[in-house]
């Protein structure tokens, strides 16, 4: 919203030294944001009012002319210029060297300098009122016509803004700061503000009666939606243009003048952020009544927007039918017409909401649709009634009001409020003066009574909608009004009765910083949603997934039920500019079943868990290495992160996995996630080309923290262990876990350790074989071991191997 | 010949030293000792001398090969000692061996960070259900019956969940304060405790638009807290996080749950308060929103609010990340692009 200074000072006087940043300063610390103060006057800079002495034509060009002006300066100057309306005695915008203008209207202002035009030297140019930015204040008739300001009583050479007044500050307000202050929704209630901020009087507005005892017929049918409606006939009218200085104000904050009738309703809008409108009266047919819209019903609007309303839509209606969408906007046929000279002048009272609803459903918010969402008191009436009045008066002198009447139902109840002063100075932290505490609510409208232990308080009607109803909105006024600043910091004490201990934060923690850098894997984020392509790649179907009603897009409604579609999307990313990588997201999944929740009774949340999800990706020669990559970091974990070590089973093959190449990771006898290479058909159809990829999901509200460290000491051997390594050909269908139990599982004297040391296919090693190395750690506790001792275990390893196993032990 | 010799002992010795490899000592030893060296030239000359001087000059002259000798196999140890394994061409300048890169994500990074500030406060962490019900998403929380935040426009509402009552309507939660109310409901005040998380808006996106993002709740609650106390609180954490001064100012705002409300802005670090185009030239970066709970809040959680206040502050992680580092897209958080990712240590 913008605001004019000029305008605000219609209702409060500043002082003549106020510093206008440190207004803006104020305000936006206390009350809304101001984004932002622009003088209006600057843009006017180097631009003044110019009078055509001597009109010449062009020596080179048909079009243009050679105007000798008069700039206020000793010498006439010479001005190129192709208006096709300059005349000699015209008074002329003229655009001296360094003035800023937007050449024909369009593009951004550039600097005017002298310049020769097609061989003649021009002081700066005559300007059309698009160049200057006045368009709207000065309509041009035709493209090429200049800007006619010769009926303006100023000498030749005043600077442009003076001449029209244009000098004035313009403040920018951030209109998401005040969505919650209805009555800040125009300048009166600024002006309030500013009036408390600096114990300034504020300007009172008398309420107006009317001299008519004509009744003029309004039916309220919904009042609930229509708490006030003021309706008052109003003759002796004519469509004209409103004078400049009201145009001008219109314009200055944003709004376009249009004529007289609406303009009037628009600066009242604009000056107390209470909407009214015009109806041409003689289009009214018998009478005006509030109602709720018929199913169907049509209405067009002025904006030319053909609706067909809903019951839920709130409408002005004659007789006959509709004429205006109630808050929203008047309708085209019965408002101000080029011929309308009585009309009847609306000051109503709308409720929020149903403003809100309408206007959103026919995407036709407006300035008045956007002050009633807010919430406006209906008490807001009589000062508008009083301005519109105040303001026809002056434009139409023999204007008359030949019916009226004030529908108000159900007052307003104002809010009471009662404040302990002990209260009252512990949450602000200190005590404010009593006097500076009842000026302060005084001037922002607050009726104070002072009783024995504090203050009962009696809130304005233009904040009881909603905005202030209980002992923290007081305090919140007493404190922005003494200047959050004014208040020294104040150190927050603490008592302390045990230590933080949130093991499970401390895991996921342990486990992350883990993963990323003893593991180097990468951390992604991934949404909650997941793309249907990956979805029906990775899960069987849809059953039990969760989905949203109105998705990011058609292709993204199920909500993730799993980790890993998101997690394939990522590897497709990044796929082209990687042939290797490690990442892995940790994040909340769903389902739609088991329906609970921790906290409420009556709540009942789905199934949510978090579980944490890895991809081990490189080329597809890598396999087994991503695998036992994969492999150790789950295995290694619980080393690492305090908690309860993880296990590896094969007892349910994941539906995305290869048909080899997975295993089921278990906590204790709880299967907990899986670990698997992306199987080549599941990999195809998420668009993954060339590397392969070993997954893995794991529920991580399963794990188990540990309470403490859990490390035991173990006194360092005293006599030497030996490696002792072996080389077999093996079957290649044996796996290690075989080989292990074989040389291992029976205890064998100074066998320690039994160490998976390398696995060879190819060249050299006959089709079916493989060749594996292992290493035996043998030692004892009692003695050095003799040669013979170390090979008698190996003796023993190998002939468990050849017995049970069927290796062919190449090399000892 | 004794001058000679002597002479040969002092230059010999001294070539010997000045060897600076076992090759150059090699060639010292030839010049000296070997088949054409001096020494050997000395000896030669030995049988033209006079018979009686013969055996005295021999013995000297062996004696002088002897300690040579010596020198030259006391220098070879010594140069073998220094001498380096490796070929003289390795090159150490080859760039270092890079271990795979692995990081958190520049958010869990921040995130740890202000957890680590609050917790040295006393603070604990919570977390929270990211599907809630709209109970806990809005009515706890002071929203009014028709705030528009709870239109579908706003807020992603689940499948079969998204009419009824307020504790059957389902959505992806649209702020974490819903989930502070909960924190609140299973403890007892006082209360010390943030709230980091991800939230969904159901919006378009755009460079400064996500439909994800993260939220970093604060929230003390005591009895006999002031406003004032919630800026030591910011100033401390910001100080702590962002490793110098911050400054910090609280001015007006307005938000359903809290009450007073505040627009909480840090001074920007980037121009030091003097105006840039990062802080839009105006020296102070929003940063969160915050204030005292409002009582309906605080009810709601069951606690007095006659009895218990609080500040609470929320925390953009997302524009706060993007400030500390100058990222200009906010999509590139979610974008799981580690080219991205992997700039973040």
């Amino acid at each position: 919203m913008k605001l004019s200074l000029n305008w605000i000072k219609d209702y409060v006087k500043l002082p003549e030294d106020m510093d206008l940043n440190q207004l803006a300063f104020d305000l936006t610390m206390s009350t809304v944001e101001v984004e932002g103060v622009h003088d209006l006057g600057k843009q006017f800079d180097n631009i003044i009012v110019g009078v055509i002495k001597e009109v010449l034509p062009h020596p080179n060009a048909d079009k243009l002319r050679v105007c000798k002006v008069d700039v206020g300066t000793e010498d006439i100057k010479d001005i190129v210029c192709g208006g096709s309306n300059l005349e000699a005695g015209m008074k002329v915008v003229v655009a001296a060297p360094g003035a800023m203008v937007r050449w024909h209207g369009e593009g951004e202002p550039v600097e005017i300098k002298n310049a020769k035009l097609r061989g003649v030297a021009s002081f700066g140019m005559i300007c059309a009122s698009v160049e200057v930015g006045l368009a709207d204040l000065f309509p041009a008739n035709e493209e090429h016509e200049i800007m006619d300001v010769s009926y303006l009583d100023v000498a030749a050479g005043t600077p442009l803004a003076k001449a029209l007044d244009l000098d004035d500050m313009i403040l920018e307000i951030d209109n998401k700061s005040m969505t919650n202050r209805p009555d800040l929704w125009g300048h009166y209630g600024i002006a309030r503000e500013i009036a408390a901020l600096y114990d300034l009087p504020l300007v009172e507005f008398e309420k107006y009666t009317a001299d008519t005892k004509e009744e003029y017929d309004v039916r309220i049918l919904d009042e609930e939606r229509c708490p006030r409606y003021i309706g008052a006939k109003i003759e002796g009218l004519g469509v004209k243009p409103s004078p400049f200085e009201m145009q001008s104000r219109i314009w200055r904050v944003g709004m376009r003048p249009i004529n007289a009738l609406v303009d009037v309703t628009n600066y009242v809008m604009l000056a107390l952020g209470q909407p009214t409108h015009v109806f041409d009266s003689n289009h009214i047919i018998d009478h005006i009544e509030v109602r709720r819209a018929k199913d169907g019903e049509k209405l067009q609007l002025l904006n030319d927007k053909a609706l067909e309303l809903t019951s839920d839509d709130l409408v002005i209606a004659d007789k006959e039918g509709a004429v205006a969408l109630a808050g929203v906007m008047g309708g085209a046929k019965d408002s101000v017409l080029p011929e309308t000279d009585s009309v009847i002048l609306e000051v109503a009272n709308f409720d929020s909401k149903g403003v809100r609803r309408t206007a959103l459903r026919y995407d036709n918010r407006t300035e008045a649709s956007s002050r009633y969402e807010k919430a406006i008191d209906p008490e807001r009436c009589d000062l508008a009634l009083s301005l519109c009045m105040q303001l026809f008066a002056e434009l139409y002198p023999e204007m008359k009001v030949t019916a009226f009447k004030d529908l108000y139902p159900t007052k307003l109840v104002k809010k009471e409020i009662d404040v302990d002063f002990d209260w009252l100075d512990r949450r602000l932290g200190k005590r404010i003066p009593q006097e500076i505490v009842a000026r302060k609510l005084g001037t922002m409208g607050y009726e104070v009574t002072f009783t024995e232990k504090g203050m009962h308080i009696v809130v304005p009607t233009w904040r009881s909608t909603g905005d202030v109803s209980i002992k923290a909105d007081i305090m919140e006024e007493v404190a922005r009004m003494y200047g959050y600043e004014n208040f020294e910091p104040t150190p927050i004490t603490t008592s302390f009765d045990s230590a933080i201990n949130q093991l499970d934060m401390d895991l996921v923690r342990r486990i992350k910083e883990y993963l990323a850098f003893r593991c180097n894997m990468q951390e992604i984020f991934t949404y909650p949603w997941m793309t249907d392509t990956f979805v029906n790649a990775i899960l069987p179907n849809t059953d039990g997934v969760l989905a949203l009603s109105t998705p990011p897009s058609p292709s993204e409604k199920y909500v993730r039920s799993t980790l890993l579609p998101n997690i394939c999307k990522a590897i497709v990313k990044n796929e082209h500019s990687f042939d290797e990588f490690a990442i892995f997201e940790e994040a909340q999944i769903f389902a739609d079943k088991e329906y609970t929740s921790d906290y409420d009774e009556k709540e009942k949340l789905p199934y949510q868990r978090k579980h944490l999800g890895c991809a081990f990706v490189g080329r597809p020669d890598t396999v087994q290495d991503l695998f036992r990559r994969a492999k150790g970091v789950i295995g290694m974990m619980s080393r690492y992160t305090h908690m309860e070590a993880l296990t590896f089973k094969r007892e349910e093959k994941p539906y995305w996995a290869d048909e080899t190449v997975w295993l089921n990771i278990y906590l204790g006898e709880k299967k907990i996630g899986d670990m698997a290479l992306l199987s080549r058909k599941a990999a195809i159809a998420c668009g993954i080309k060339v590397l392969s990829a070993v997954l893995v999901e794991l529920d991580m509200d399963e794990l188990v923290p540990l309470k403490s460290r859990t490390n035991r000491y173990a006194p360092i051997p005293e006599f030497p262990t030996n490696s002792y390594d072996l080389s077999f050909l093996v079957d290649s269908m044996v796996k290690w876990e075989d080989i292990y139990n074989a040389v291992a599982g029976k205890k064998t004297e100074n066998l320690q350790d039994v160490l998976f040391i390398d696995e060879y296919k190819g060249k050299q090693v006959p089709e079916g074989k493989k060749s594996i190395t292992i290493r035996l750690i043998i030692g004892s506790n009692e003695k050095t071991l003799t040669g013979a001792d170390i090979e008698a275990v190996a003796n023993s390893a190998v002939k468990k191997l050849t017995k049970q196993l069927g290796v062919d032990i190449r090399m000892a | 010949m004794k001058e000679r010799l002597d002479a040969l002992l002092r230059d010999g010795a001294k070539r010997i030293n000045e060897a600076k490899s076992e090759i150059e000592l090699q060639e010292v030893k030839g010049a000296l000792l070997g088949k054409q060296g001096a020494i050997t030239e000395l000896l030669k000359e030995i049988p033209k001398l006079d018979v009686a001087l013969r055996p005295e000059m021999g013995k000297a002259v062996n004696q002088v090969k002897n300690l040579l000798t010596e020198h030259i196999e006391g220098k070879r140890e010594e140069l073998k000692l220094k001498a380096s394994e490796i070929p003289a061409d390795f090159d150490y300048t080859l760039p270092g061996k890079e271990l795979a890169l692995g990081g958190l994500h520049p958010i869990t990074q921040m995130c740890y960070d202000l957890n680590d500030a609050f917790r040295s406060m006393g603070f604990e962490i919570f977390h929270g259900p990211e599907i809630t019900s709209e109970y806990f998403a809005f009515d706890n929380l002071n929203f009014p019956p028709n705030h528009p935040a709870r239109e579908s426009m706003d807020t992603y509402w689940l499948e079969g969940h998204d009419s009824g009552e307020a504790n059957e309507k389902l959505c992806l939660r649209p702020h974490l304060t819903g989930g502070s109310v909960r924190y609140m409901q299973k403890h007892k005040p006082p209360y010390r405790f943030v709230y980091p998380g991800r939230v969904y808006r159901n919006e378009t996106t755009d460079a400064r638009h996500e439909r994800a993002f993260f939220q970093y709740e604060a929230l003390i609650v005591d009895k006999d807290l002031t406003f004032t106390s919630g800026k030591v609180m910011i100033k401390s954490i910001l100080s702590k996080v962002f490793g110098q001064d911050v400054p910090v100012r609280m001015r007006a705002g307005f938000f359903p749950f809290v009450e007073p409300g505040f627009e909480i802005d840090m001074g920007c670090l980037v121009c030091g308060g003097k105006g840039c185009s990062v802080c839009k030239h105006v020296g102070w970066i929003e940063i969160m929103p915050g204030g005292t709970p409002h009582p309906n809040v605080l009810k709601a959680a069951g606690v007095d609010p006659d009895e218990y206040t609080g500040f609470y502050v929320n925390i953009g992680l997302d524009r706060l990340v993007m400030m500390r580092y100058g990222v200009d897209d906010v999509r590139l958080f979610h974008g799981t692009d580690l080219r991205f990712l992997n700039q973040f240590r």
